[in-house]
């Protein structure tokens, strides 16, 4: 349903931006829909396979992933937009190794966090340097969002599993530090802080996507303008197709529709929780958990960009945003969540 | 299900509330984007849009109480520049300046901003059709041939120091320009360039029209006509006297609607900037403040009338040419003194020694009372900007001395706004309005009356008895005192004179004088009431009365026909026969009679004789106009009896004409 949504706005939203910067090619809405198609097969496919169920499978897609993240750095085979080496390149494919890489970390966590008998320490050493392996290499890209999501996504997992609670107010205060110090080390950082805390104080230069999103939502009103009628898609908004969607969903079909698709996000979590209840190991609830947490935290970073709660940083909107790395990895998690709660019906 | 703890289960339930709680958090600050601040994000927004080409619409039109236009607007063609549209602004802006003889560097500092659209004014605004084909033809990108108005004053310097003028943005910027500038600014149609944030046209997506809204047209209570016959009269005064400054004020004292407001100097509003400051930001009726000198004198006679302390005709007064007052000697105009006279006299000759005995009279406490209730050291209300206060005594050094020479007009500050509606107060029945100039206000697409001023009667200063003896003094003032140069046959006008010399730091200038006249008419019932002030007129006798009532008298005399005033108004004074004054009688009534006839009356006029015939017809000039001893009578001749009876008997003119015809 998302993704239909998705596909829509990526239509209306993304349709001008791509006939300035990508002259010639396949239109966004197009791509996306071939995406989303090939997402479902996949979705299908995964669903049917008992494979991702497996411990083992996970250790090895995780180390695959670890390969691909050194790889993307290599040059001529990784490629380089928007200032960040993200992408791997396969002949006219591309895909972006950090969205793979999240779900692997996760999972494999998951399954280790499951072991863990009652009467043993939670915390470990190891748990930690399966998160912060990926996340170093990903942070030489830089992609700072992935990152953010990865680690955010991984303590819930551990709050979850029982971190004492003691630790998180330590993790807390490590996390302001670790955030301060990443702020020293990119200044157009502190400039989107600034931006966040007054975007109008400088419109045109670091405010300047924080004002244009306001400038989209706010006029909107209740009801929007109207499917196709966005002004702001016309540059105003960087990446409207993506990063922005959102602004775009919400000025075409304003504050009741923003609500909708809220709602959708809300049903995705609930429902996810509800597999997760579901799961006959603890592995597989850890892995539902760790997954439906993720995207949804990623869903409230990218909202919360957008409608200006958060600073800006370059966080997709699941489902929804262009892109079909992020898609197929949003379907496979789908199906890798069905699929566990499939076990219990199978089994029980 | 064992394998998940219930520490689990409660830590994700707690997740689950983080994510319901930031959903909250988004909705609440959706509905406040969204909701709460629509408009203003909205206004924002339409900024950030703008990529319009104004095609302006007319400012509201300013009209005099008949309608007729004063001030409108003409069609001028304006350039507007995009620079993000054009790649070499350089080269475009020589090519333009090289068009217009502009300066080339100014030209593009101007166009090479960062903005989405400059309006090249005022340098390339109302441009000429061929300069406009001209640059067309250079194909220049990013250039934009807009339609912009300008003010147009078909009457040149008609009113232009309280009608004001406007930038070239076509904003109001003095006078009621400024005054009513949101009500008279127009909103621009434009052309609509949907254009990317960089400022580039967009494919397939035409460009639209706006419409936009005419501003509202203001109609003010001038009288265009009156208000052309003020101005011709202070213009020739201006020029007669080498004065410094004149200024009028023509207004109805039965409602406080103002007629005519003049002032001179005077200057072209659209060319405002080649004239001093002090010119068009002073609209001097209501901005100046000087002493009133004797035209104050009338509010001491109200005073002394209503509270009943003297009867004109019957109370008698001795001027030795002075008064003591605590020791100093306050002079009359006359140095020799009007020695004994009546206080109707005392009136009549502006006798300042009878004048500080009313306002003894009358007691000091008492007099101040009615100078305020006359509405003096306060702004009348009348609404046009920068009206001034004027200066009273405070009751701390309302002092004898500074008593007796307020009683005639002397040691305080008035504006000439103050003045006039002071005195229609009290002509008027004791009256007193707000003065007004804004009729109305109307929409001028629909029609409709936005705003409209009606008389706003402030309060009863003195009784509709005091007021009719007030009339009466002042028109024998005209008849056989010191305004007797603004009598004209027949208007029944009355007035005051008022000679002040000039303060400046406070002492008075040497041989600088203010002279005024205000007069009404016809004086048993004041249609109009007319207010004239020459500043430093130099002339052999610098006074009111020869300077200032001529002036009064000719104004009231040319709008007399345009206002409905009746030029044969029964019951006047007639003028008194003065030493040096041409002898005059009333022209006998001759049609009619046969020629030898008027032969033996012996009329003291040269008569000449037109036509053939025995019977006078018809005459020239007509009955009971008045004639100078000496001067010519024309009769013209015929036969025919019935015609010549016709025109003595006018009643039944048209009823016998039937009959012979």
């Amino acid at each position: 349903m998302l993704s239909v949504v998705g596909v829509l706005f990526i239509f209306s939203a993304g349709t001008y931006w791509s006939q300035v910067h990508y002259e010639g090619d396949t239109p966004f809405y197009i791509r996306q829909s071939i995406y989303l198609v090939i997402a479902l097969i996949v979705f299908f496919t995964v669903i049917k396979m008992s494979l991702f169920t497996e411990e083992k499978t996970w250790i090895t897609l995780y180390i695959i992933s670890l390969i691909l993240l050194v790889l993307v750095l290599v040059p001529g085979i990784g490629l380089s937009r928007n200032g960040s080496q993200s992408w791997i390149g396969l002949g006219p494919l591309t895909m972006q190794p950090a969205e793979l890489v999240k779900i692997t970390t996760l999972m494999y966590l998951s399954f280790l966090l499951s072991k863990v008998r009652n009467s043993e320490r939670v915390v470990q050493v190891k748990h930690f340097l399966i998160l912060i392996i990926p996340c170093a290499l990903i942070m030489l890209q830089p992609d700072f969002g992935s990152v953010f999501i990865l680690i955010v996504s991984a303590f819930m997992l551990f709050f979850v599993a029982r971190y004492p609670v003691k630790l998180y107010v330590g993790i807390i205060a490590l996390g302001v530090v670790g955030l301060a110090a990443l702020i020293m080390s990119a200044p157009y950082r502190l400039q989107r802080i600034f931006a966040f805390i007054d975007p109008w104080g400088d419109p045109l230069g670091a405010g300047f996507q924080g004002v244009q999103s306001m400038l989209a939502i706010g006029p909107a009103g209740l009801l929007g303008h109207g499917f196709g009628d966005s002004r702001q898609k016309f540059l105003y908004l960087p990446e409207p197709q993506n990063d922005f969607i959102f602004s775009i969903i919400l000025e075409e079909i304003g504050f009741f529709g923003g609500c909708v698709v809220l709602l959708l996000f809300g049903l995705f979590i609930y429902s996810g929780v509800g597999l997760a209840m579901q799961a006959t190991q603890s592995s597989h609830f850890y892995a539902v958990v760790s997954l439906v947490s993720m995207i949804g935290f990623q869903a409230c970073l990218n909202i919360g960009v957008v409608i200006g709660l958060i600073p800006v940083t370059g966080v997709t909107l699941p489902f929804i945003s262009y892109g079909g790395t992020s898609l197929m990895i949003i379907w496979f998690i789908v199906a890798i969540v069905i699929s566990f709660s499939n076990r219990v019906e199978t089994k029980s | 299900m064992k394998w998940i703890s219930s520490v689990s289960k409660k830590r994700l339930r707690l997740i689950v509330y983080a994510f319901m709680i930031f959903g909250l958090a988004v909705v609440i600050r959706l509905f406040y984007v969204q909701v709460l601040k629509h408009d203003e994000l909205t206004e924002l927004a339409k900024e950030n849009w703008d990529r319009e080409v104004p095609f302006a619409s007319e400012r509201g039109e300013i009209t005099d109480r008949n309608g007729e236009i004063i001030v409108t607007n003409k069609l001028s063609p304006t350039l507007y520049f995009m620079p993000a549209q054009n790649d070499n602004i350089e080269e475009a802006a020589r090519q333009i300046a090289s068009v217009l003889n502009l300066d080339e560097k100014k030209l593009f500092e101007k166009m090479n901003k960062r903005a989405y659209l400059v309006k090249l004014a005022p340098e390339a605004k109302n441009i000429s059709y061929e300069q406009a084909v001209q640059i067309q033809g250079l194909k220049i990108d990013g250039l934009y041939s807009g339609v912009d108005y300008v003010r147009h004053y078909p009457y040149g310097t008609l009113l232009s120091r309280f009608l004001g003028f406007t930038g070239y943005d076509t904003q109001g910027l003095a006078g009621i320009e400024y005054q009513y500038d949101k009500l008279l600014t127009s909103k621009s149609a434009a052309i609509r360039l949907f254009t990317d944030a960089a400022g580039n046209a967009l494919p397939h997506v035409d460009d639209e029209w706006r419409d936009g809204e005419q501003g509202a047209t203001v109609e003010l209570t001038i009288d265009l006509e009156v208000q052309q016959v003020v101005e011709r009269e202070l213009s020739q005064a201006m020029e007669k006297y080498d004065a410094d400054q004149a200024l009028a004020i023509a207004m109805n004292p039965k409602t406080g609607e103002i007629l005519g407001l003049a002032s001179f100097p005077t200057y072209d509003p659209s060319n405002f900037t080649e004239v001093d400051q002090s010119i068009y930001n002073r609209n001097l009726p209501v901005w100046m403040t000087y002493e009133p000198g004797s035209t104050f004198k009338i509010i001491t006679l109200s005073a002394a009338l209503e509270e009943g302390v003297v009867n004109l005709e019957k109370d008698r007064f001795y001027d030795p040419g002075y008064t003591m007052v605590e020791g100093a000697r306050l002079r009359c105009w006359k140095r020799e003194g009007h020695k004994d006279e009546t206080f109707l006299q005392v009136v009549e000759n502006s006798c300042n020694p009878g004048f500080i005995e009313l306002g003894q009279r009358v007691g000091p406490d008492k007099l101040m009372d009615y100078i305020h209730n006359f509405g003096f050291g306060e702004a009348t209300g009348s609404n046009i900007p920068g009206e001034a206060k004027g200066i009273l005594f405070s009751k701390e050094r309302f002092g004898p001395v500074e008593h007796a020479t307020t009683s005639f007009g002397q040691g305080i500050s008035v504006t000439p706004i103050q003045q006039i509606t002071a005195v229609a107060a009290a002509v008027n029945g004791g009256k007193l309005f707000t003065p007004y100039v804004v009729s109305k206000i109307v929409d001028s697409e629909t029609g409709k009356v936005i705003h409209e001023n009606t008389p706003q009667l402030k309060q009863q200063v003195i009784s509709e008895d005091t007021s009719a003896q007030v009339r009466n003094a002042l028109e024998s003032v005209v008849a056989n005192g010191s305004g007797r140069q603004a009598f004209r046959d027949g208007l029944r006008i009355g007035g005051k004179t008022g000679t002040a010399q000039k303060v400046q730091d406070g002492h008075y200038m040497d041989g600088n004088y203010i002279v005024s006249f205000i007069g009404f008419a016809p004086a048993d019932d004041p249609e109009i009431i007319v207010y004239v002030a020459v500043d430093n007129p130099k002339s052999a006798t610098v006074f009111g009365s020869t300077i200032a009532a001529p002036i009064v008298g000719q104004i009231i005399e040319d709008i007399a026909p345009t206002i409905g005033l009746a030029v044969d108004r029964e019951g006047q004074l007639e003028k008194q026969y003065r030493w040096g004054d041409p002898i005059t009688d009333r022209v006998p009534n001759l049609v009619g009679l046969k020629v030898d006839e008027i032969k033996k009356l012996q009329y003291p006029y040269r008569i000449e004789i037109h036509g053939e015939g025995e019977l006078v017809v018809s005459q020239l000039p007509e009955p009971e106009n008045i004639l100078e001893v000496d001067d010519t009578i024309h009769l013209y001749l015929g036969n025919d009896s019935n015609k010549a009876k016709n025109n003595t008997n006018s009643g039944e003119d048209s009823n016998t004409e039937q009959n012979t015809n």
